[in-house]
């Protein structure tokens, strides 16, 4: 009985958030985050705290101090290109947040693991490479599939878990992936995906094929086996792959202090012979030439390298964590260091970009989400059964998929 | 034409098949330059050079992880777990990633990785060179694992494993590498067709259900009893996951009776998936309680005294059969 009541309550609490987010969602079509007023942190509940901070993350011209200013040149980076990379930067960050609104409405299932901060960590790699280029993401990784070109519609119905997914909604929901951009399935258990990258990498040398593979990883992951497994045949073998830790502090609740007596994770390149680099992760010229030199490493035969991307993510590990093992000065300070005003002031500055032009971006990349979640929303809920298949690839006579039923 | 034994079948049927499909690999620890602790992969490396034959680093993880990228990109994959026993390390790259990664990918990609892990007691190693750790993995949707018993399976397992889309874990049974030998014409190319299992004698009174070194003790003890008037029909397994359930209930229907015999520990074995198999799928055919005579719920000890009382004999097998023959 007991149990019922807490059930009925629950659903007047979801009904609640329903119609909060029905005008919430009304409101984000328009919003650019200009109106977004940092007034009385102390006494904002939860839900208006996260709305605040998604609209700070899509005002990509706001101010921020000097001290985080970037300066230098983008090496061999056409303006076409740097404007280029601005699109993938922001189409990422706009999808981010709209899905964190679209979850927080309970338009899917599941949760939803924001990248909000950490988008110049792997946009700027993946961009730059080839299509049949070997990607091996995190959970945490909308950058590297949006930075390598997959359609938002794909991804967006793998938010939803829905039939145009790519795995038709079979496995896990922002865990974005696709084949014809050779962006792998990420595994939600921790550095499979780096062990895999290094048996795409092996592959590539092995079979004499052209291609480089890329694996990212978080601070906390460094502390995994495989994380050590994979780098150290990789230094062995010179295999042609680009490791990327993006180090943003907290590995789900646990401070970089407990995860390591490091400071700079770089420095754990220097036990595998190749070597590390430890940089700013949201400062995108500095990311752009880091990753351009460690690809020309790789693709020259001359083996991986580490990169130790400083970063933060604004929000929890998944949508369901209010985060509140972070101070929020810690916070405040960080969305500061927010790389896209950086990069979208040194555009302005340099002339590649204007006011009128970014706008122009803004607006057409807002129209592409609004797209893809309808598509998404369009696209079928998978069939129950339609999980019974791809077992095997071969038949085999005792072999029943339903056997238990 | 010269007799070759259990492990000269396999390393034959390496040559093979690595000649055969130039984007095979055998990656595993002392693999290359020492041929193996057993000596199963020697020669591969003068054949093949280090590009293909890889001495790795002791890493079972990357060993059996790297396969996944490597498939993905067009590689088929030879990791090599030098005992069995070490593959606990390699166990989440096994099961949650390369036995997953079709079905997670909706069919997108094959997995055809050949996983080989000698296994099995009898033969001094004490508890980390012994076990019969197939149970570990009978739950695992997507992995396929196999057991040669004799030197033509071995051949024609490995040769079957290598070629197949689907990952393989291929059970070697370490008392079994020299201690049977076979006529094996060179050239030809044995294949024993995965998921069937071999009826490796008929009998009408009694089914016993073996693999590995264990069949060829069922064997002796079939032979015994049938002195006595008692025929055994034994079903050498061969292919453990997914089980032969048609060839299994075939038998048993026919005898009403079984017993299934196995090295490794009762409690959660592959005895007990062919006991409720057999409760479910004939229990009206059955004239007896299926009997299970396995290892003992202990782990493997190291002692002869004890390994030789831990493994099951063909004397333990004469009595069990021959108790539930006559029940």
């Amino acid at each position: 009985m007991a149990e019922k009541k807490t059930k009925g309550k629950k659903k007047t609490a979801t009904a609640e958030a329903v119609t909060e987010s029905a005008a919430e969602s009304q409101e984000t079509g328009r919003t650019t985050g200009e109106g977004a007023a940092p007034t009385g942190e102390a006494k904002e509940d939860f839900q208006a705290l996260q709305r605040r901070r998604e609209d700070l993350a899509l005002d990509v011209t706001r101010a921020f101090p000097d001290k985080y200013r970037i300066s230098g040149e983008m090496e061999g980076c056409s303006d076409a290109a740097k404007i280029d990379l601005l699109e993938r930067l922001v189409r990422t960050r706009t999808f981010d947040a709209r899905m964190r609104r679209l979850f927080r409405q309970g338009r899917f299932e599941g949760t939803y693991y924001s990248q909000i901060g950490q988008e110049a960590c792997d946009v700027v790699i993946a961009a730059q490479l080839e299509k049949t280029d070997f990607v091996g993401p995190s959970h945490r990784d909308l950058g590297a599939s949006v930075g390598k070109g997959i359609p938002l519609t794909a991804l967006a119905a793998q938010v939803y878990n829905r039939v145009d997914s790519p795995d038709g909604g079979r496995y896990t929901a922002c865990h974005y992936w696709h084949p014809e951009y050779w962006v792998m399935q990420p595994s939600t258990s921790i550095m499979m995906n780096w062990i895999a990258a290094t048996g795409a990498a092996f592959g590539f040398k092995m079979l004499k094929k052209k291609g480089v593979a890329v694996a990212f990883g978080g601070d906390g992951a460094t502390a995994h086996g495989d994380f050590h497994e994979g780098c150290n045949f990789a230094g062995v073998h010179r295999l042609p792959i680009v490791y990327i830790i993006q180090n943003n502090l907290w590995a789900e609740s646990l401070p970089l202090s407990l995860t390591t007596a490091l400071t700079d994770l770089a420095h754990r390149a220097d036990a595998y012979g190749f070597p590390g680099v430890t940089i700013d992760g949201n400062d995108v010229i500095s990311v752009w030439n880091t990753t351009r030199k460690a690809l020309q490493r790789a693709r020259g035969g001359d083996g991986p390298t580490l990169i130790e991307m400083k970063t933060y993510r604004w929000f929890g590990h998944s949508d369901i964590d209010p985060a509140d093992y972070r101070s929020e000065d810690e916070v405040e300070d960080w969305t500061e260091r927010d790389p896209l005003p950086r990069y979208v002031a040194w555009l302005m500055e340099n002339e590649v970009l204007d006011e009128e032009r970014l706008e122009g971006i803004r607006q057409a990349i807002r129209q592409e989400v609004e797209q893809a979640v309808e598509f998404a929303e369009a696209s079928a809920r998978p069939e129950p059964e339609a999980f019974l298949s791809e077992v095997f690839v071969h038949e085999y006579p005792g072999f029943d998929v339903r056997a238990g039923r | 034409m010269a007799a070759i034994t259990y492990i000269d079948a396999i390393n034959r049927t390496l040559h093979e098949e690595m000649r055969r499909d130039d984007t095979t690999f055998l990656i595993g620890e002392d693999t290359g330059i020492y041929g193996g602790v057993f000596k199963a992969t020697r020669g591969l490396l003068e054949a093949f050079g280090p590009e293909r034959v890889i001495d790795s680093p002791i890493s079972e993880s990357l060993i059996a992880g790297m396969t996944v990228g490597a498939a993905m990109v067009g590689c088929r994959p030879l990791p090599e777990i030098q005992f069995a026993d070490f593959i606990s390390p390699a166990f989440d790259q096994i099961v949650q990633q390369l036995a997953r990664y079709r079905w997670r990918t909706n069919g997108t990609y094959a997995m055809p990785v050949t996983i080989r892990c000698p296994w099995g007691g009898g033969v001094g190693g004490g508890v980390f060179h012994s076990q019969s750790n197939e149970a570990w993995f009978m739950n695992v949707p997507g992995l396929v694992m196999v057991a040669p018993s004799t030197v033509r399976d071995a051949a024609g397992l490995l040769r079957a494993a290598i070629r197949s889309d689907d990952p393989v874990l291929y059970w070697e049974h370490k008392k079994l590498y020299r201690s049977i030998k076979d006529d094996l014409p060179e050239g030809e190319e044995i294949v024993t067709e995965i998921g069937r299992a071999h009826v490796a004698r008929e009998g009408g009174d009694v089914t016993a259900i073996t693999f590995g070194y264990l069949l060829h003790e069922t064997l002796k003890a079939a032979e015994a009893l049938s002195g006595d008037g008692i025929e055994v029909e034994v079903i050498d397994l061969r292919t453990l996951l997914p089980l032969d359930t048609p060839t299994i209930l075939e038998s048993v229907s026919k005898t009403g009776k079984a017993v299934v015999i196995h090295e490794a520990p009762k409690v959660g074995g592959i005895g007990g998936e062919i006991a409720a198999i057999l409760a479910e799928e004939c229990f009206w055919e059955l004239d007896a309680p299926v009997r299970r005579l396995t290892g003992f719920n202990t782990s493997f000890p190291a002692a002869k005294t004890m390994e030789d009382y831990y493994m099951p004999n063909a004397g333990e097998i004469a009595a069990a059969l021959r108790a539930t023959a006559e029940t």
